[in-house]
């Protein structure tokens, strides 16, 4: 007899652990295809399964009564303190406007010289060597040093930074917050140190960041010193590991689809709608979570005040029902662009469109320059589960 | 043929006016700053304005033949 629960199917499938690239797709496909609903029972809470697109869509769209009380379904009880995540309603509303412009597409696009410069001398720093780990040499400084300035600060921090920022988001996701502390002890340090020079020497806050966040007011309050804090760290998490990720499995798959490399070698206008088709194929935030906040019918589905859903993210993006072929990559895709990979609703990604933008610029760049590369032969790639990300991928080229 | 924006539903995610730059614009924050209107579409821009409505994940954008009587 299938176990069941509120009528859902109990589903045991863990979506924690490291396995070869890809797996956690091939385990999202077969729990999506099973039933449209599904509970499951691997983490201490629980979680009900929201996996296809129309299901998944109408999801976010329920932000009046499923909060981010709980933001992943898979560690509901991660207590760290993240702004704007942590709010929900107007006081989301609020403190979202007075990011925004940073992060709007006109703001990124001043970004582009920058980004393509660091870029550049990033790639041109590597290209002699004929070989890298692209994940730990690249795919991680390039958005670190990108963060920093976005925020104002030194670039020639990111060595430093980036040991910090990796050790404390690795302990988060490996469900260990007492290693996690030491790192968020030496960022938090930083990051007081910035905001307090900030608070003696303002700069325009309407190009630096740090000195609008000293200034902002919300109802004529001004920010605390913590939450100041809170929102830089936030953008710190929200922003490295998932641009390293992105690019991570970007490459691997370029590395080995010759006739799709070939493609944005031979037409570099391709490569905006090659970054979406990307997005969509690899989301590397597979899924969200929410708590529900009063008793309601989801189609069907019977949910209680507490419960945790599960937003099936990639399950949603890779739904034969909305994407044909879906786990095919195709640049040509009419509606490639309807992905859920940065969420939805008043919660979807603030950092979405710097995060195209940095993937765009590094396609650009690197095949202008390294078009033709390899992954080391005898390599096995792994994943980690949670949150995809590829520990190492090394790559190799002609000098 | 019409273009109606839903103000509620629109989330800034940027997708509309990415793809119908003729016809749509953004605003400080990354919304489109059309949201909440509905207006006739000249013929050389329906194109656009259907790839508009197909790249909005929040289904804020519809395209109709005549002009919508709740917009």
């Amino acid at each position: 007899m299938t176990e069941t629960r509120r009528g859902c199917p109990v589903s045991h499938t863990d979506y924690t652990g490291h396995a070869p690239i890809l797996s956690h797709y091939g385990l999202l496909d077969a729990d999506r295809e099973e039933a449209r609903f599904l509970y499951n029972d691997t983490t201490e809470r629980g979680f009900f399964m929201l996996q296809r697109y129309d299901d998944v869509q109408e999801g976010f769209q329920q932000h009046e009564t499923w909060t981010t009380a709980v933001r992943s379904a898979l560690r509901p009880g991660l207590g760290e303190p993240l702004l704007p995540q942590d709010l929900n309603g107007q006081p989301h509303v609020k403190l979202r406007r007075i990011l925004n412009q940073f992060f709007a597409p006109a703001a990124v696009r001043r970004m582009e010289p920058m980004a393509k410069q660091r870029c550049i001398e990033l790639i041109e720093e590597m290209k002699g060597a004929g070989s890298c780990d692209f994940v730990k040499e690249f795919a991680i400084r390039y958005p670190t040093d990108m963060f920093l300035a976005l925020l104002g600060l030194p670039v020639s921090d990111g060595e430093q930074f980036l040991e910090w920022s990796d050790d404390y988001f690795g302990a988060l996701l490996a469900g260990d917050p007492g290693r996690a502390e030491a790192a968020k002890t030496s960022i938090m340090k930083y990051f007081d140190e910035a905001v307090n020079e900030r608070r003696a020497n303002p700069r325009d806050p309407k190009e630096d960041m740090v000195s609008r966040l000293v200034q902002a007011r919300i109802d004529d309050e001004a920010l605390t010193h913590d939450e100041i804090l809170t929102i830089c760290l936030t953008l710190m998490l929200a922003g490295l590991d998932t641009t390293r990720s992105a690019l991570g499995y970007i490459y691997a798959h370029l590395a080995q689809h010759d006739a799709d490399r070939q493609a944005i070698i031979d037409d570099p206008t391709l490569i905006p709608k090659a970054v979406e088709e990307f997005l969509r194929l690899y989301p590397l935030v597979f899924q969200a979570g929410r708590e529900v906040q009063e008793p309601q019918d989801f189609n069907g589905l019977e949910l209680e005040k507490g419960d945790v859903v599960w937003l099936g993210i990639a399950q949603a993006n890779r739904d034969p029902r909305k994407f044909e072929d879906p786990d095919r990559f195709d640049v040509a895709r009419h509606n490639a662009n309807q992905h859920l990979a940065f969420g939805g609703g008043p919660h979807r990604c603030l950092g979405m469109h710097l995060a195209r933008l940095e993937l765009k610029v590094v396609l650009e760049e690197w095949h202008q320059r390294i078009p033709e590369y390899r992954i080391k032969e005898g390599t096995e790639l792994m994943e980690r589960g949670v949150q995809l990300s590829m520990s190492s991928l090394p790559l190799e080229w002609d000098v | 043929m019409f273009i109606a924006i839903d103000e509620s539903k629109c989330m800034g995610h940027g997708r509309c006016y990415a793809v119908a730059p003729d016809l749509l614009t953004d605003d400080d924050e990354g919304f489109v700053a059309e949201r909440g209107r509905c207006w006739e579409l000249p013929a050389d821009l329906v194109g656009q304005a259907q790839d508009a409505a197909d790249a909005c994940p929040e289904g804020a954008i519809r395209v109709t033949e005549a002009a919508p009587a709740d917009a």
